[in-house]
């Protein structure tokens, strides 16, 4: 916009011009009074275009016609006064309305605006006086002294503001000293001194000038001189003095001097300061006095006019210096740990004592000088000791002792620190023992004993079970009742003990443990069950070591709950490690924990679970004893009964057969007397007896290992259950039921040679089983109905490779058996494995029942010859296997004829079988 | 009636507090400081000659800047003011005859010392005249001071011009050079003790008021 007014105004000018260009000047058509003014901000301003008159008359333009502007803002007509046909005037009440260019400008031939001329106007402020004028004379070497003066400016102008720091003599004055680049500082760099000067600013800017008040003064009082240097530390020979010494660098005709000393020891942080009466006058050295011996101390000065006016200097460089060696000033703090276990008669007494403190030890400690006397026997010599540790270990026998040790520097020696070492520790021990946390330390009080004490040695050691407690100790004096231990360390138990020493003797300690602070414990007990009944549950736990307890362990709490019952907790006593829950319900799981509490909180250990007993101590006892007398009692009571009613029973279960051999049939037999022995022997054994007649037994001529009575129970139990089940059994009995049968058949095998052959085929399964090893089918006789031809058949190939080895083993293993099944298996089994062995071989057996029990009828006396007859019968039969069964088979020559192919249809019609 | 007396007096001491520092800066009251600032002056002027005379006897070279180089006073070096005066003779004369003269003396000195100035080779030589010079003026109007807070009128109308045209031999311009430090050290030993003197005569400002303040 005021680009464009630019070149519009510019347009309307050069138009002008034009039409003055008549007079031959380029003259413009007017101008404003004042011309480019300086205006304060605030106050009213008026201005005056004053119009040409040659311009009147050219264009008819009138003062009337004047239109003011700032910038392109046309000031309000309100503003205006036509003073007379040429001059308008415009007045502002406050400049700060104002702003640049204002512009006269005319309305000319109507609407056209045509600028006649313009003024730029700067507003602004006049400078304020300058304020807080103060000067500082700087020396920065030991000729120059500049001298700084600052100011206070004062408030912003917003013009162009001249500072001048002006000076002058009462008839002399300087050139003034303008500041560069700042107005409220300047620096003279030559100063006179001793002459009073007077010092002004002045600031000046287009609105006016201002001067500060002035500063009258002897530039001498307002010094900051340079601060002492070179200073250097010397020790004296008196170990408390160090002398300072330094230069100054202001010259005494310019300036005395006084000064301020200060120092510390190296690694303090806190300076102290000599009296500064004791430095208030020139000089450039001091000795310092007071000082610690075989310390090193940090120095450093400054100074300023002596008589306290100007300024003081900066600190000059910290130097260093060390005062000598001095005597220790104290003995060291001596104390004893006795070992007494090793014999009664000698302890080893570890005399331990502290290295001096730097400000107790003034120097180097290069030995310590211990003395021992035995005080129980004043001839004996003093024993001597020079060491440069701070640990003696002795051997002593049992006695009273006074040890002394001092230690020596390159000054001299220490004071004596004197311990009694007493037989026991009989003196009265300190009360009331107690400890207090007081932040990072912990205190430890006590109640002092009725008797003086000399001194408290305060022994502590950190307790754990990782390693040894390594005591540490300190002493304090007899008349505190408390003292701060230092570096403890949190979470962790110590064990203070405090001895009171006497005069005379040393009192017995007093212990307590104590916890700087506490926490919970690390971790928490394991529980297990020690005992797990039906009610109760025994629990048992360890101790937490004493690094996991990290405070006092205040109680255990043992937490135990059902899977889905609530939990119950119990409190247990700390020192406890077994507690017994009851009221428990039995078989049940339960899930117990357990918690250590300290003061600081608690911690569970892990879960354990167990299952509590169904049935109580006892209780099974108490049932089962009850319950096997009873039964007991029921079977006595049973067998009582059965052996009263055994005839009874007998006659049931036995029903007695009448032996066929007895009957007069059995006379016409043709065998009649070859079986009459054996029949006549078996009555005189009936039933059981029978088995005396082993075969086995016979053949234990080569096998004595075996014996009669091996075989006897077997043959027996066998003659029984066959006989017993004949009756009962249907297929199961079969094999068994051949017994009675074959007594019968056999005394009838005239009558009926079927009945024969069935027997046959029967005999034939026991017997070879037993004589032979080959395993055969039990029921190969149901499963074929020709068993004797396929028994046959076997029994030829193996008696003819049978030696008595495998006899043997034969036998052996059928001995086995029999152990075996000896109890109370079916018959059916039984029989099974008895015939395990050959069809063939037993044919021979079975044919010795067969006649044994044929010869039942006969009597006792004939056994022996039964015996014989069956051994030779046997024998022959086991030898000759082969040449006895044609005879067997051969005596029924007509069955086999009769009923050529088939045995099956005879077995059926005899026994009422069927093939399985 | 004594402790009533005693209270008044802190009274007006205590009313009187305020006022000190005004009252030193004024005139009249201030004549024993000018004088004690007048004697710093000189003693500080001392030092500075000292150092200044051997650099610039160093720099006029041999023989003048050997120690025991002592030169019979030539006749037309006469124009530099001499302190040779009996010092009996001297401390006969009243303070104000004193004053005066040192007052005239170093207004002479000063004007040989500005030739000196303008005549100098080095900067640094220059720079510490110039700035020799200027304390020589500060010491010039610091009499001028003390003589007027004193009451004594000035030395009537300026100092005579001299009376001789400096030396056309260089040598014997250096022999001048030689004998105005010389003068001047002669001048300024004697200033000190006469301002030294004065001091004791004149009271401090400080003392005086208090004795008014007592006196009140």
């Amino acid at each position: 916009m005021f680009s464009e007014w630019n070149w519009v105004a510019y347009g309307f000018c050069l138009l002008l011009n034009i039409y003055s260009l008549e007079g031959g000047l380029v003259q413009s058509c007017g101008h404003i009074i004042p011309e480019s003014p300086v205006l304060a901000l605030g106050s009213n301003f008026t201005a005056l275009c004053i119009l040409n008159e040659s311009c009147l008359d050219f264009g008819n333009i009138y003062a009337s016609q004047i239109i003011w502007k700032i910038k392109n803002r046309v000031v309000p007509k309100e503003q205006y006064r036509e003073i007379n046909r040429t001059v308008s005037s415009v007045t502002f009440n406050d400049t700060s309305s104002l702003a640049t260019p204002l512009t006269c400008n005319i309305l000319a031939d109507g609407q056209i605006e045509q600028n006649i001329y313009g003024i730029t106007i700067t507003v602004g402020l006049p400078p304020e006086k300058p304020k807080n004028l103060s000067c500082v004379v700087h020396q920065v070497s030991q000729l120059t002294y500049p001298m700084i003066c600052t100011w206070d400016p004062g408030r912003h102008t917003f013009l162009d503001t001249q500072f001048r720091l002006k000076y002058r003599w009462a008839q002399e004055s300087f050139p003034d000293c303008i500041p560069t680049d700042v107005n409220n500082s300047c620096t003279i760099p030559d100063i006179h001194f001793f002459v009073n000067l007077e010092i002004w600013v002045e600031a000046a800017n287009a609105l006016g000038k201002a001067e500060s008040d002035p500063l009258v003064l002897d530039p001498i009082d307002i010094v900051k001189p340079l601060s002492p240097h070179n200073l250097s530390v010397n020790a004296e020979i008196l170990p408390t003095v160090l002398k300072l010494s330094w230069e100054n660098r202001i010259s005494d005709p310019v300036m005395k001097l006084k000064f301020n000393i200060r120092y510390r020891i190296t690694g303090d942080t806190n300076w102290m300061e000599i009296p500064s009466e004791d430095t208030a006058s020139p000089r450039n050295s001091f000795s310092v006095q007071g000082l610690q011996p075989y310390t090193e101390y940090v120095f450093s000065i400054r100074c300023m006019k002596e008589d306290g006016v100007g300024y003081w200097s900066d600190w000059s460089e910290e130097k260093t210096g060390i005062t000598t060696e001095d005597k220790p000033s104290k003995g060291p703090p001596l104390w004893r740990i006795i070992d007494a276990c090793h014999s009664l008669a000698f302890w080893t007494v570890h005399l331990i004592w502290k290295a001096l403190k730097p400000y107790e030890a003034n120097g180097v400690i290069l030995q310590y000088e211990l003395t021992v006397r035995d005080k129980s026997s004043l001839s004996s010599p003093l024993k001597k000791y020079n060491v440069t540790s701070t640990n003696l270990t002795l051997q002593l026998p049992n006695g009273t002792y006074e040890v002394t040790v001092i230690a020596r520097n390159s000054a001299g020696a220490s004071p004596p620190s004197v311990l009694l070492i007493p037989a026991s520790n009989s003196k009265a021990p300190v009360k009331n023992l107690r400890t207090l946390p007081k932040y990072d330390k912990l205190w430890v009080g006590w109640t002092a004993p009725n008797s003086y004490v000399v001194k408290y040695v305060i022994e502590w050691c950190l307790l754990s079970s990782r390693s040894d407690c390594i005591i540490e100790w300190q002493t304090a004096l007899g008349d505190v009742q408390g003292i701060d231990l230092k570096g403890i360390k949190p979470f962790k138990c110590y064990l203070i003990t405090v001895y009171p020493l006497y005069a005379d003797g040393q009192g017995s300690g007093q212990s307590v443990k104590a916890y700087l602070k506490q926490d919970r414990p690390s971790k928490g007990p394991t529980v297990q069950t020690k005992k797990v009944g039906k009610a109760e549950a025994v629990l048992t736990w360890n101790h937490l070591t004493v690094d996991e307890q990290n405070g006092f362990i205040r109680n255990y709490t043992i937490l135990y709950k059902t899977i889905d019952g609530n939990e119950t907790v119990v409190t247990v006593d700390p020192s406890k490690t077994e507690y017994t829950l009851s009221s428990l319900t039995s078989d049940t799981l339960y899930t117990v924990r357990m918690m250590a509490s300290t003061d600081n909180g608690s911690r569970s250990g892990p879960d354990f679970t167990f299952t509590t007993q169904k049935f109580g101590k006892g209780e099974i006892e108490a049932i089962v004893v009850p319950v096997c007398l009873a039964f007991l009692l029921i079977v006595l009571l049973a067998v009582l009964f059965c052996f009263n009613k055994r005839d009874l029973i007998k006659k049931h279960i036995w029903p007695i057969v009448p032996d066929p051999s007895k009957s007069n049939i059995a006379q016409w037999s043709p065998q009649v007397p070859a079986k009459h022995n054996f029949s006549s022997k078996d009555q005189m054994y009936p039933e059981g007896s029978l088995t005396d007649v082993s075969v086995v037994e016979i053949e234990a001529d080569d096998k004595k290992s075996f014996s009669e009575q091996d075989l006897k129970p077997f043959d027996l139990l066998k003659k029984e259950k066959s006989t017993s089940e004949g009756h009962s059994s249907g297929i199961g009995g079969s094999s068994c039921m051949s017994s009675p049968r074959q007594s019968v058949s056999d005394s009838d095998d005239g009558e009926t040679t079927q009945n024969t052959s069935s027997t046959v085929q029967y005999s034939t399964v026991v017997l070879n089983g037993y004589r032979d090893q080959a395993p055969v089918q039990v029921f190969s006789r149901s499963e074929s109905t020709q068993p004797l031809l396929d028994s046959e058949e076997r029994s030829e190939d193996h008696t003819g490779g049978g030696d008595s080895t495998a006899e043997r083993q034969q036998y052996f293993r059928q001995n086995g058996g029999q152990d075996e099944t000896n109890t109370d298996r079916p018959c059916f089994e039984r029989t099974k494995q008895i015939t395990h062995a050959n069809e063939g071989d037993l044919v021979g057996f079975v044919q010795l029942q067969i006649s044994g029990q044929s010869s039942q009828p006969l009597g006792l006396g004939m056994e022996k010859n039964t015996q014989e007859a069956a051994l030779s019968n046997v024998l022959q039969t086991s030898t000759e296997g082969q040449t006895v069964r044609p005879e067997t088979v051969e005596e029924n020559p007509l069955p086999v004829d009769e009923m050529p192919k088939s045995y099956l249809p005879q077995t059926v019609r005899q026994g009422g079988y069927m093939p399985q | 009636g004594d402790s009533w007396g005693i209270f008044t007096f802190l009274c007006a001491a205590l009313c009187n507090l305020p006022a000190l520092p005004a009252l030193n800066c004024s005139e009249e009251l201030g004549a024993g400081q000018s004088i004690q600032q007048t004697y710093d002056l000189t003693r500080y002027l001392e030092h500075q000659l000292r150092t200044l005379a051997g650099t610039y006897l160093n720099y006029l070279g041999p023989p003048f800047n050997e120690p025991d180089f002592n030169p019979p006073r030539l006749a037309h070096a006469e124009r530099v003011p001499s302190a040779t005066v009996d010092l009996d003779l001297w401390r006969g004369l009243t303070d104000n005859a004193r004053l005066a003269a040192n007052y005239r003396a170093y207004s002479r000195l000063l004007c040989y010392l500005r030739v000196l100035d303008g005549q100098v080779g080095t900067a640094e030589l220059r720079h510490r005249l110039a700035h020799f010079c200027a304390s020589l003026q500060g010491l010039v109007l610091s009499i001028g001071g003390v003589m007027s807070s004193l009451g004594y009128p000035l030395p009537a109308g300026p100092p005579a011009p001299p009376g001789a045209p400096p030396a056309s031999n260089d040598f014997l311009k250096k022999m001048d050079d030689f004998w105005l430090l010389k003068e001047l050290q002669t001048w300024l030993w004697r200033s000190a003790k006469d301002f030294n003197r004065l001091k004791k005569k004149v009271p401090p400002a400080v003392v005086t008021l208090r004795l008014e303040a007592r006196g009140f």
